[in-house]
């Protein structure tokens, strides 16, 4: 039977530390600590999640049957062109990004938007195969997607693995619009003109980089950033 | 013409394939967050260790007994209501260090109510939409008691809390009492005044501090006494003074006044076997704008004040009050998605401002004489805290008095301010908790 030197109280048995006041429980004549049973349970309990698998396969469903139907169409009916593979393309996109929230919740976030950006270079391949014209998906529509994919990919991890703070993901989001609309430009301009010209998306970075150096300014000093903090807590 | 056949009114009302949400139950889904339910926990420590599969065998058995228990809440257009729910379920499980996590509609297995055993104790967990402490205990008591039964204590009768499960559920059991009694001539207006909000740092996803304090009812009577109060006005005067005292040392500009939020058990004055919500809610405080309270004086306007609001006239003002917004034809026709949201900012940004605290006391709890040796004592809990600050419920067992407090904040001065002024009172008082606390 131990007190708090500090609140009076009695400490359960196993108590280390008085937790009204964080006192350490000191008993000279009883060093041994932990021998005592702890009134409650030391493990903690995971929020069950909801399952959704009557939604997944309701969605599956809904998707599979547009794409049949649609094929079917095409190929019965209005076949003298191959307009089925967009409503194909775009099922199969929606299907690819669903299939994290309905149907395999626990898939990593960075697979989920791999697999985002090969639905979507696919539908691309799809859309090229059927006006019969794949240039532009070489030189523009790939390189694109490839450059959303990987700037989505790692402005994830920054947002998980970095410090995450309003202030944080405003940087993040800024850095990633100013490299996305330069590598979009760069892009454009190779595909247009095969030289790289950089204009409109200049003015975006300056603005992006304008911010940036703002934010970095208020996470340096702690006193601006907790100013910030207070008027913008939400 | 079979079809179409009538059948006698008895047979008719007896099947029930839903419930209509009562009139507090209404409020406790729309507040629902991710990181947020309306949980409370109750407990009962036995005098030897649980036996989960015998536990298990117990919940089944008692389970269809409370139908509103054994039930999944579901969306209408206009309002939720509850529905029978016979998937399999409620599993008992081992108990965690973070009780009453948040209780998502569609998970497990739909079914809004937990069962934990750890050691000697078991807990039940519900989600306030079925019913309120009452009711809950009542599943809990009579869980207990089918389990003592089943493991060899046939001695153990029915009556107070413990319901006979080969019975049919009675009619009175599932009403909703609120809309029998809510029928005063006036609805008095709500108290809307910004209070106090302790302030502390919030802990992170999930985490719910506890800490109980165990202490004789005899030696608390007798201090309460001293000051001329009830056990509870004693116990409400304390928490805050404990409030002011947290207040005043904490950085302010100027000072708040304190209040506390405690529900009043309906049935002691509308005579109600309802295993619903059946409470209201009274706000005793003080202000210290208005000078320096001394303890005493504390005492005293806690004493006025509930002295003055608990009675029946009172209360059933308050009840017509609440119930005077879903009467209303033209808050009924509206969607629900509209009401959830004008609920959720209405409670935010007013109800929840309007208490420091909340207080909840459970009072005496009486076992069949069976049971008495099997029981050592009780133990409840508010749950998480919609806000930052600290819930604190209250039960007695023969000699043994709880004061259970729960909140989602590390700071736990205001536990501290209280329970030292108990101590300065002269009572003996336990502490157990489940934080962890980090050396300095």
């Amino acid at each position: 039977m131990s007190y708090c030197v500090n609140c009076g109280v009695e400490l359960s048995t196993g108590q280390e530390m008085c937790p009204l006041c964080n006192t350490p429980v000191i008993n000279p004549k009883d060093l041994s600590k932990g021998k005592e049973a702890f009134p409650f349970p030391k493990e903690k309990g995971q929020v069950e999640t909801v399952k959704r698998k009557d939604l997944g396969f309701l969605v599956s469903a809904v998707v599979l049957a547009t794409a049949i139907t649609c094929g079917l169409l095409n190929l019965l009916v209005f076949n003298k062109t191959a307009w089925s593979l967009a409503v194909i393309g775009v099922c199969v996109i929606l299907w690819v990004i669903l299939v994290p929230v309905v149907i395999y919740t626990k898939q990593s976030i960075y697979v989920s938007v791999f697999f985002d950006g090969v639905s979507v270079a696919v539908y691309l391949y799809m859309l090229a195969y059927m006006i019969r014209r794949d240039d532009w998906l070489w030189g523009l529509g790939l390189p694109i997607v490839l450059l959303l994919t990987v700037l989505t990919e790692v402005f994830i991890l920054c947002v998980r693995r970095l410090p995450k703070s309003f202030l944080t993901i405003a940087l993040y989001v800024f850095t990633a619009i100013g490299i996305g609309c330069v590598g979009l430009e760069i892009l454009i301009d190779l595909y247009v003109n095969g030289v790289i010209e950089i204009l409109w998306s200049a003015v975006v970075v300056t603005v992006c980089v304008i911010v940036d150096i703002t934010i970095i300014t208020m996470l340096s000093r702690r006193r601006l950033r907790n100013a910030v903090r207070r008027r913008l807590h939400f | 013409m079979t079809l179409f056949k009538k059948k006698p009114a008895g047979e008719r009302n007896e099947r029930r394939d839903w419930y209509k949400l009562d009139l507090s139950a209404i409020v406790y889904p729309t507040l629902q967050r991710r990181d947020f339910s309306s949980v409370y926990r109750l407990s009962v420590v036995l005098k030897e260790e649980i036996k989960p599969d015998l536990l298990q065998r117990a919940v089944d058995l008692t389970l269809p007994r409370f139908p509103t228990y054994k039930a999944a809440i579901r969306k209408g257009l206009f309002w939720r209501y509850l529905e029978p729910n016979s998937r399999p379920g409620p599993f008992v499980q081992k108990d965690v260090k973070n009780p009453c996590q948040p209780m998502y509609f569609k998970a497990n297995n739909r079914y809004l109510v937990r069962f934990y055993y750890y050691r000697n104790r078991i807990s039940l967990e519900a989600h306030h939409s079925l019913g309120d402490g009452t009711g809950g205990m009542c599943v809990l008591m009579t869980v207990t008691a089918v389990y003592l039964r089943l493991l060899g204590h046939g001695e153990i009768e029915s009556g107070g809390f413990v319901l006979n499960i080969a019975e049919a559920p009675d009619k009175e059991e599932l009403e909703d009492a609120y809309m029998k009694y809510a029928n005063a001539k006036v609805c008095p207006p709500r108290p809307a005044e910004k209070t106090y909000r302790v302030r502390g740092t919030k802990e992170p996803f999930y985490t719910l501090n506890i800490i109980d304090g165990i202490m004789s009812v005899k030696q608390v009577l007798s201090v309460a006494k001293k000051y001329n109060a009830t056990m509870t006005e004693y116990l409400n005067a304390v928490l805050l003074h404990a409030l002011l005292t947290k207040q005043e040392k904490d950085w302010h500009i100027r000072l708040k006044p304190v209040r506390i939020a405690m529900p009043v058990n309906l049935r002691r004055f509308f005579p109600s076997k309802t295993l619903r919500n059946f409470i209201t809610m009274i706000y005793p405080g003080v202000d210290p704008r208005l000078g320096e309270y001394s303890f005493e004086e504390i005492v005293e306007e806690v004493r006025n004040y509930m002295r003055f609001y608990v009675n029946e006239k009172h209360l059933r003002g308050d009840i017509t009050t609440n119930a005077a917004t879903q009467r209303n034809p033209l808050i009924r026709v509206v969607p629900l998605f509209v009401k959830d949201f004008v609920v959720r900012q209405f409670y935010t940004k007013v109800q929840d401002k309007n208490s420091s605290a909340g207080l909840t006391n459970m009072g005496a709890l009486k076992v069949p004489e069976g049971m008495k040796p099997y029981i050592e004592r009780f133990d409840i809990y508010m749950g998480q805290p919609f806000s930052t600050r600290t819930n604190c419920a209250i039960i007695s067992y023969e000699d043994i008095l709880t004061v259970n407090f729960a909140s989602s904040i590390i700071e736990a001065d205001v536990e501290r301010y209280f329970f030292r002024k108990l101590v300065q009172d002269g009572i003996h008082v336990k502490i157990e908790s489940n934080r962890e606390m980090i050396a300095e």
